[in-house]
């Protein structure tokens, strides 16, 4: 691979190389080995790592009129390396975070301290469509109400910043594995001499923080994923987990509540079943509760779940911790119950329901990036730099109609890592996605889902807007 | 197992046997069109269609020309509606789709080499068509799909645990094996009869142009028969083989006897009623090819019987293990 046209950018943080082009010590290795290979044997590597995905079927789906059309999200070959002192800031970080998020979730569904102390307004929390009035008083095993967390995670010259918490249903812990085994396979020497840590026990560990979760602390629990089903853009990741956990894979349509149990249909009977790792979104868990037109659901699910018969990993309600405008408060809360100054800091965040957040983001919209507060997968967002006038004077109309739906952050120098496009090294920005469990304690897996923004110069990695993947090496100290 | 795995995987299943038995028959009828005679090939035709429950995609009978020169055509036209033809939920294709989404869905339950073995097949067809096949030798296309769906099973019978997803797969898989070779036959028999030059006694006709011994290389049957009868075809033997010899592979008593053992294997139904009912009909079926078929003076009747049977056997072990009312199922 040749670095020579690599084009440097001051600008940005470059995760292999420093600012007078040497690489980082920690990814000399890499780099020399990458060096050694011609771009043609580069290219197909390239290939084959993409072949694999196809062939191996690790897909999504997208169901247009014709016929389901099954697309695999693009993976660089190229790996990014975290070094052992990086990734032992953001596991620290990612911990003191999830520790505070759980506790801020067991208190606005209890006393809302943190509401009545003044640190968060009400209207935030109580105003939030995501706060479920259903879970209040609700407890919930070892306060753990998020047990599986996706936090996105950016790097600037300003060091690591979380960009969102994901509590709900996070996705893309496949890819973390997927991306792995097929990198690991293609460069075998440099990867055995870097010495980098496993990922592909994640799934017995999710396993171990999921039986913590147990009713009543039940040995050998019955676990099963819940699914939206084939048709869901996850629906392999789902399948790929339950295998990993050894759990059955099941849609609404398999379980049932009896006598304020869960059962799921198998061929023997019923059987009950103790933890229920969900992929499906609140609205839809249980349509006398939630949204009464979901199908995917099953029907008196939050009643067992309220008597404490059946585990729900996460629990219902967590999306009012990863609302846009809650998260611009998570340093406040990690402060307030922890006693402690954040580890990783929050992007600045301005809040268009208050006015001077509004002001602040109308003035500022040719450098902003604009996001609505429920919004995700990099949809309905408007980048300020680079839509036109008229773009950003539509939008400047949204906001106006409903403030608080908008919070504004200024456009991030996310950090660039290099590619492989078109047989040659090129800097493209990057990401990643570690995935923090939490049973009875913390645990996080030393690795991420690394996306990358595959377009030239394109900040947008969400693989729904051409977003791609990379394998991210975490090394031993 | 979850019930909806096991529906997968029985559906898996009878889609991939279903796929595999029509390229055979695709595969012999494409290789009549080099040599035989306008009106074998026209029968085989009949016979094709008559066993998939579907008309041509002709405006009527006349449609299929009898004369030479249209048969080419025809053939081109009949091969891609049965081969790719997307509204026909019995082509090849869209068998082979069934069979691989119903195993894309339930590949946690199955081996991850019968995965990558049966998605590469898939992978291999999906954006295939009729004119991709036609130009050089469309029997080697029915020979490596077949061949792909062979390797399948074959990977199955080495990897695969054998839990209740392979009795359901084995199940499925002797269902619409032992449904497919009565239909066939029965077609065949009645196909037989609409010829013009045989007598109503016809379908069990001696000669070249009655098609037994492309219905005996269908269930490679061929050989068997030679080492087991005469080089010379009689179809009354013919068929006695191919319903009621137990050495053979692929002979309707063979399936049923495994249908009936992977049956007796799998646990108690939590629908008790229907479970017995599984049983007795399952035996039923055995019963009559074994014990009644021999001196049965209407074997037409009698295989209309047993394919009656196979499709309420279906009915039932739905109703056992996977439809049944929860309301009134045991909790395990």
């Amino acid at each position: 691979m040749n670095f020579d046209a690599y084009d440097l950018d001051a600008a940005f943080h470059d995760e292999m190389f420093l600012p007078d082009g040497m690489p980082r010590a920690h990814c000399r290795a890499l780099f020399d080995a990458l060096r050694r290979i011609s771009n043609d044997d580069l290219t197909g590597m390239q290939e084959r790592v993409t072949r694999s995905f196809s062939t191996e079927g690790i897909t999504f789906t997208v169901y247009g009129d014709d016929e389901a059309d099954e697309r695999i999200i693009p993976i660089d070959c190229v790996p990014r390396i975290v070094s052992s002192a990086d990734w032992r800031r953001i596991e620290s970080g990612l911990s003191q975070r999830i520790d505070a998020l759980n506790r801020f979730l067991e208190d606005v569904y209890g006393e809302a301290r943190i509401v009545s102390d003044g640190v968060i307004p009400a209207d935030l929390v109580r105003g939030c469509p995501q706060y479920r009035i259903e879970m209040r008083g609700v407890h919930v095993p070892h306060g753990t109400w998020i047990a599986v967390c996706g936090t996105d995670l950016v790097r600037t010259h300003d060091g690591f910043q979380v960009l969102e918490d994901n509590l709900r249903v996070p996705s893309g812990v496949s890819y973390m594995i997927a991306n792995r085994k097929v990198v690991k396979r293609n460069l075998r020497r440099v990867y055995r001499s870097c010495r980098v840590r496993e990922v592909e026990h994640y799934g017995s560990v999710l396993r171990e923080t999921l039986c913590d979760l147990a009713p009543g602390g039940r040995a050998d629990p019955c676990i099963v994923l819940l699914t939206p089903g084939v048709y869901n853009s996850a629906f392999y990741e789902h399948m790929f987990l339950a295998q990993e956990l050894g759990a059955a894979l099941v849609e609404g349509r398999d379980l049932l509540v009896r006598d304020g149990f869960v059962h799921m249909r198998t061929t023997e009977g019923l059987r009950r079943v103790d933890v229920i790792y969900r992929r499906i979104d609140d609205d839809f868990l249980d349509p006398l509760v939630f949204r009464p037109d979901s199908l995917l659901g099953v029907p008196g699910l939050l009643n067992a779940f309220k008597l404490g018969n059946v585990a729900l990993a996460n629990a219902p309600g967590t999306g009012v911790a990863d609302d846009k405008s809650v998260y611009a408060c998570v340093p406040d809360m990690i402060r307030y119950y922890l006693g402690e100054e954040p580890i990783l800091a929050n992007v600045e965040t301005h809040l268009c329901r208050r006015p001077e957040g509004l002001e602040y983001t109308l003035d500022n919209l040719e450098r902003l990036v604009v996001k609505r507060v429920g919004g995700s997968g990099g949809y309905g967002m408007l980048v300020g730099p680079h839509a036109t006038p008229a773009e950003r004077a539509a939008y400047a109309e949204q906001i106006r109609a409903d403030p608080a739906d908008f919070i504004s952050q200024p456009v991030l120098a996310l950090s660039r890592a290099p590619c492989l496009v078109q047989g040659r090294a090129e800097p493209r920005h990057v990401d990643l996605r570690p995935f923090v469990l939490r049973g009875r304690e913390t645990r996080i897996v030393p690795g991420a889902f690394c996306r990358v923004a595959l377009r030239r110069g394109s900040l947008v990695v969400n693989s729904s807007q051409g977003g791609g993947g990379k394998d991210l090496w975490v090394l031993e100290d | 197992m979850l019930s909806r795995s096991a529906q997968g995987l029985y559906w898996m299943s009878r889609y991939l046997e279903r796929a595999a038995h029509l390229c055979r028959l695709l595969e012999l009828q494409v290789e009549a069109l080099v040599d035989r005679p306008a009106s074998m090939i026209h029968f085989g035709w009949r016979r094709i269609y008559a066993s998939q429950d579907r008309r041509p995609p002709f405006e009527d009978d006349a449609g299929l020309d009898e004369s030479d020169d249209f048969t080419l055509a025809d053939a081109y036209t009949l091969a891609g509606d049965l081969t790719f033809e997307r509204s026909n939920p019995e082509s090849i294709r869209n068998c082979l789709a069934a069979g691989r989404e119903n195993a894309r869905q339930m590949r946690h339950c199955i081996s991850a080499e019968m995965w990558t073995c049966l998605n590469l097949a898939w992978l291999r067809v999906r954006d295939l068509d009729i004119e991709d096949i036609w130009k050089v030798s469309p029997e080697s296309f029915y020979a490596r799909t077949r061949r792909d769906i062979d390797t399948f099973v074959g990977v199955a019978e080495a990897t695969m645990y054998r839990g209740e997803g392979w009795r359901f797969m084995q199940i499925g898989r002797f269902i619409e094996r032992a449904q497919r070779v009565t239909t066939v036959l029965l077609a065949q028999l009645a196909t037989g009869k609409r010829m013009p030059d045989t007598d109503p006694n016809a379908g069990l006709e001696t000669g070249p142009e009655t098609g037994w011994v492309a219905l005996l290389r269908t269930w490679q049957a061929f050989d068997a028969y030679r080492q087991r009868y005469s080089v010379e075809v009689r179809p009354d033997q013919a068929l006695d083989l191919l319903v009621a010899d137990p050495l053979l592979p692929g002979s309707l008593a063979r399936s049923l006897e495994t249908l009936v053992r992977e049956l007796a294997a799998i646990g108690p139904s939590p629908n008790a009623g229907a479970g017995a009912a599984v049983e007795r009909l399952a035996g039923r079926l055995c019963a009559l090819i074994r014990y009644e078929w021999p001196d049965h003076p209407d074997r037409p009747a009698l295989l209309a019987e047993a394919r009656a049977h196979c499709l309420h056997l279906h009915d039932l072990v739905s109703a056992a293990y996977i439809d049944y009312d929860p309301g009134e199922a045991p909790v395990r």
